[in-house]
Order: C-alpha cells, then structure tokens, then sequence
C-alpha cells in the first residue's frame, strides 16, 4: 500500500462527523424506513409492520452513524450524507404524490 | 486482514472514548440483568413461607372467585387467577388483587391480598406488602440505579438508551480495530505476558464470541429506550394512515356472578394455539364498560413477547380477542418478527437452557466492560510510582461502582429474611440497603484508594454471598420461630450464592497477591511499612 499524504489520511473532525452521522444518518433511516413502510412487503397496512419499522430505524442510523468517521473531512460526511437524503427523500415523496 | 492505519487509529480513538464513557453504566445492567433470568427463584427465595397460600385444581377456581369477591369488596373490580405449576414466586396463591396500588409499572407499596382454599375447603386468605425484590433487580437493570422520572420516562432508562447508541459504536470500532490481529491472537489467552495482555485477551475473545448477543442488545434497549421518540417520527410518514387499530369491544356492563368459568378461558386459548399453558388471568375494571382480561400465557422453547410469556387480551364476559402476542395468521408475517427481538433480548425462548445461557452471556457482558475499563487504566498508566489523576480517578470509579452494586445487590438480597424478621418496610428496606452500600463502597474507594478497595469489597462481597446460604440454614435449624422453610426451589439460589462468595474469595486474594507483590509502578499497588523506605530495591518485574 502506498503511504497516503497528510491530506489523504482520514482527518479527525470529531464534532462534524459525529453531528453529521447522527442527524443526517437519522433522517436518511427515517426516508428509507418510510419507502419500505408504503412500498415494502405488505404495504402500509400490514399487521404490525408498523412495530417493525420503528424498529429498523435504529439499525439503520448506528449503522450510519459508526461507519460516518470513515469519510475523509467532516465537510465530506455532510456533503455524502446531505445528498443520500436528498435522494432518499425525494424517492420518498415522489413515490408518494405520484402512485 | 490488511486496514489501513489511519482508520485503525480512528476506530482505537472511538473504541476508547465510546467504552471508558459508557462502560460503568453498563455493567450494572449486564450484572443485574443476568441476574433477571432468575429473579422469580430470587424473589421466592425472600419472600416467607406464610406469604403462599395452597394450590387449587383448575375446577375450584370458580368457587373461590365466587366467595373471595363475595367476601371483599376490594376483590370485585379486579383480580389476578394464578395457575400451578407456573405460579409465580411472586404471586404465588391460586388469587391475589391489590388492596392499595398495584397497576402499571412498579410500585413499592402495593399491598397484596391473597385468597385459596385450605385443606376443609374454606376460604383462607392473606394480605401483605407486595415483595418486589425481583422487580427491583430489573429496575436496576433497566436504569443502573439512575433514579427519577422525565415525564413517564425513567430518567435511567433514557441514560442507558444513550449509553447503548454509544456501545453500538463502540461494538463496530472495536470490531475495526481487531479485525487485522483477530486471526492470529483469537484464541489465545496469554497468561505469561503479565497482566495487560491477560486482560487484553479475555476483553477480546469475549467480545468477539458474543459479539451477535451484544449487538442484538445494544439494537434493543437503543428502541426500549426511544421507542416513543421513533413512533413520534413515523407518525408523519404515515400522515393520515393510522399506524395502530384500535379495538372497540363490548361496552356493556356485566357483574362479576356472570363471568363464565375459567374453563371456557382455557378452551378459548386451545382454540387460538397450541403448546401454551395459561400462567395467568387478570381481570380488571369488571363492574365498568372497560372491562377487561389479560390472559398470560407460557409455551415451552417459544420465542415470546413478555419477559416470560406471551399476552392476549379479550373481553372476559364475551371473550372477544382484542390484541394477541400469538404467532397466530391475525398477526400477519411481522408480529412474530418483531416478537423475536423482544424475545432475543429477554432470552424466554429455551426454557431453563435459554436462561443459563443469558445468565452467562450478561455476567460475561459485565466482565466485558470491567476489562474494558482496567485496559483503559493500564494502558495510561505511568512507569512509575504516583500515577496520573485521571487514572487513580478512574479507577476508584471502577471498583467503587462496579464491586459496588454487586456488594449491594448482594447486601439487599441477604438482608432480606432479617429485614422480614425486623419487622420493616421490606421493599423501602432493600432500596436503602442497595444505595446505601452502593454509595458507602463508593465513598470508601475514594477515600481508601482502588488498590485498598478492591481487596476489602471483593472480600466483602465473598462473605456477603456466603452469608445467603447460611441464613437459609439458620432458618432450617430454626424454622419452629421463623417465617422460612427450606424450599426445594430456591437452592439454587443458595448454591449460586456459595458459587459467587468462592469466586469473589478468589479474587479478593488475587488481588491481594498483586497489591503487596506485584509491579510498584501501577494502582493496584501498595507499598508494605516496612518495604517503603526510600532507596530500597524493589525490582519492577518487566511486562
């Protein structure tokens, strides 16, 4: 393996990463939670899919969450993240206003 | 397995600042929570003999409900019908209904009363102070003895949802940062390279062979914790669809003589499912339009929704099913889903198996996070005699909260048949004795030093335990002026306590061994009077 640069090792920004995988990781567990309620098996009235969706939420954001401290800068974790729920919720929405 | 070191150092930083912030609070929920698996023997271990009134057949039940709500008019509201052999420790007589408090959540004065028939068939029946031994374990579990409320939240609850989003992360980094030594040091448990590598080891192979277990558990108690909070979330992704039905029964309004007898509730269950036994009926708010019945229900090797059973609730004059736990085609593909989480954090799906295997699994877990936390100590000690501030700090937290909820638990769970015999408040008497011993073991860790403490509270801890047999073998040789008979049930408490006073002994002398001959330069040291003297040569083994 190469030695990386300075620039190219993972930079700490603790609080960044760390606010960016915490709020934007939720909201993009929530988006995509919210696809797989309405369009996952069983759609939105399913008996006790509701119980199972709140629980994947969770799995979803940790998961998010741990792995946000592999990006480069902070800026980078925002940036990713902000995109990925950008997609994931307009996915959302325009499944929901147009089926 | 090749990582690059930068995201080596990254998840080491994250593993230590996760771990070191949550590992105490973690403790006392893996210690208290292994001992939940078994915290009916626990409780009936405590609770006098006199307390339990005699079994019944299944058809005397509807005489007794018939007479005890004749007789009290506290019973004719609501009642609890307990079955053998599944009556609880906790509740042990054929009906039980609360005279003062009892409902949701736990409640330390609840007075309990508790009717059967005796061998003439004539109504006996006692009341007493609910023991909640059991529950005040669980409480602990639940929040490590965090106290007070956030609205309907314990505070405890909350604080352990936290710490268990943190732990989660600290499960991932340190996966990470094992990954690349993982093959070559798994399994290996060096005794011979001093401490560090000792501790290093077992915090390792512990990890990683329970590694499911504790991602399983850090998943759960992060949605028991914030489950409100998430639904609250959903609710607007949902928008005008409701996320729950609700069930409208029968509004009308029956008295107590009409309630069928309990063999039409046993037919009921026989129809839904099969392999269960009913362990329980609550009824309650008989004489209003609310009436209800809460029907628990115990099958062998199933996965279940309760700690130790599954739930249905129907109407107990139409026995109309309103809400099932069952893995019945009612509950769609997902209900029975979702009761395996709750099931795989409860550990009710193998019986007794299945509780020793949880019984390990969270002692295990305590064991995890106080290795987690030595590593963290030895790892920023100094090579030399006056260690740093934040390391003697973190350590006398180490021993002092750690060893002391376990002496606490062990205080509580031994005072209890003298606190019996003194007459006291038994519920107000265990809280007192746990944070008092909590809080007395923590001062004196500060006061005294970790290296001083650890010695005295695991010898404490030793005697404390051993002293639980003992007590059940005076009240054998007593039992003539006594509340206690020995009960075949509750030896295994007795024998678990003589496991633990053995091990805790040993650990006492180990640690006694390494605070008078072990490495000078570390905090589990203390100097001897006559080896302190300036100059003299005590050769620092090499790690």
């Amino acid at each position: 393996m190469a030695r990386l640069s300075a620039e190219e090792k993972i930079q700490p920004h603790w609080w960044t990463k760390s606010l960016a995988g915490a709020v934007l990781g939720l909201t993009f567990a929530f988006a995509v939670v919210g696809i797989f309620a309405w369009y996952g098996p069983g759609g939105i009235q399913a008996p006790n899919k509701v119980q199972f969706n709140m629980w994947m939420i969770s799995p979803v954001w940790l998961l998010i969450l741990s792995f946000s401290f592999l990006f480069r800068t902070g800026m980078r974790a925002v940036l990713i993240l902000g995109t990925a729920n950008l997609i994931a919720w307009a996915t959302f929405l325009l499944l929901r206003y147009t089926l | 397995m090749k990582i690059r070191s930068d995201i080596l150092r990254t998840y080491q930083s994250i593993h230590t600042w996760t771990g070191i912030t949550t590992g105490l609070l973690l403790f006392i929920a893996f210690f208290a929570g292994a001992l939940t698996m078994f915290k009916s023997p626990i409780t009936h271990w405590a609770v006098p003999e006199n307390h339990v009134l005699p079994a019944i057949s299944v058809g005397q039940y509807n005489e007794l409900v018939q007479q005890a709500t004749a007789q009290y008019e506290t019973a004719s509201n609501g009642f609890t019908l307990h079955f053998a052999p599944h009556q609880s420790p906790m509740h042990h007589s054929p009906m039980t209904w609360y005279e003062q408090g009892g409902g949701r959540g736990l409640s330390i004065d609840s007075h309990l009363r508790q009717a059967s028939f005796n061998e003439e068939g004539e109504l006996v029946s006692v009341a007493n102070q609910q023991n909640v031994l059991g529950d005040l374990i669980d409480q602990l579990h639940r929040t490590a003895g965090i106290p007070g409320k956030a609205g309907h939240e314990d505070i405890g609850v909350l604080v352990l949802g936290v710490a268990s989003a943190l732990y989660f992360i600290a499960l991932v980094s340190g996966v990470i940062f094992l990954l690349p030594t993982l093959v070559k040091s798994f399994f290996s448990l060096r005794q011979k390279k001093g401490a560090n590598r000792f501790w290093l080891d077992t915090h390792n192979l512990i990890g990683i062979t329970s590694l499911p277990f504790h991602l399983l558990i850090a998943w759960t108690v992060v949605v028991f914790a914030f489950h409100d909070m998430l639904y609250g979330g959903l609710s607007l992704i949902y928008g005008d669809e409701p996320m729950f039905e609700r069930n409208g029964g029968s509004k009308q309004v029956y008295s107590v003589a009409e309630l069928p007898p309990v063999e039409r509730y046993f037919e009921a269950v026989g129809n839904m499912v099969d392999g269960y036994d009913i362990v329980s009926l609550t009824f309650a708010d008989l004489a209003t339009p609310r009436a209800r019945l809460s029907i628990e229900v115990a099958g062998d090797g199933k996965l279940q929704r309760a700690a130790e059973t599954d739930i249905i609730a129907m109407h107990p004059f139409t026995l109309d099913v309103t809400y099932s736990t069952l893995s019945i085609p009612e509950n769609g593909a997902f209900g029975p889903l979702v009761k395996s989480f709750f099931a795989l954090h409860f550990g009710n799906f193998a019986n007794d198996t299945g509780r020793w295997i949880y019984f390990l699994l969270g002692m295990m877990g305590a064991i995890l996070f106080y290795t987690g936390n030595l590593l963290w100590l030895e790892k920023r000690r100094k090579k030399q005699a006056k260690q740093s501030r934040s390391v003697t700090i973190m350590a006398k937290l180490t021993i002092g909260v750690c060893l002391g909820s376990v002496l606490g638990v062990a205080t509580s769970i031994l005072a209890s048949k003298w606190l019996y015999l003194m007459g006291v408040d038994i519920n107000l008497g265990y809280i007192n004795v746990y944070y008092g011993v909590f809080i007395a073991s923590l001062g004196f860790a500060f006061w005294q030093g970790a290296a001083k403490s650890a010695i005295a509270l695991q010898a404490l801890i030793a005697a404390f335990c051993l002293g639980v047999p003992l007590t059940t073998l005076i009240n054998a040789l007593f039992s003539h002026n006594t509340h206690w008979h020995v009960a075949g049930g509750t030896l295994l408490v007795d024998v678990m306590a003589l496991v633990f006073a053995w091990i805790f002994f040993a650990a006492a002398r180990k640690t006694r061994q390494r605070a008078y001959q072990g490495e000078p330069d570390s905090i589990w040291f203390i100097p001897s009077k006559v080896h302190a003297t300036p100059g003299d040569s005590v050769q620092p083994k090499t790690i």
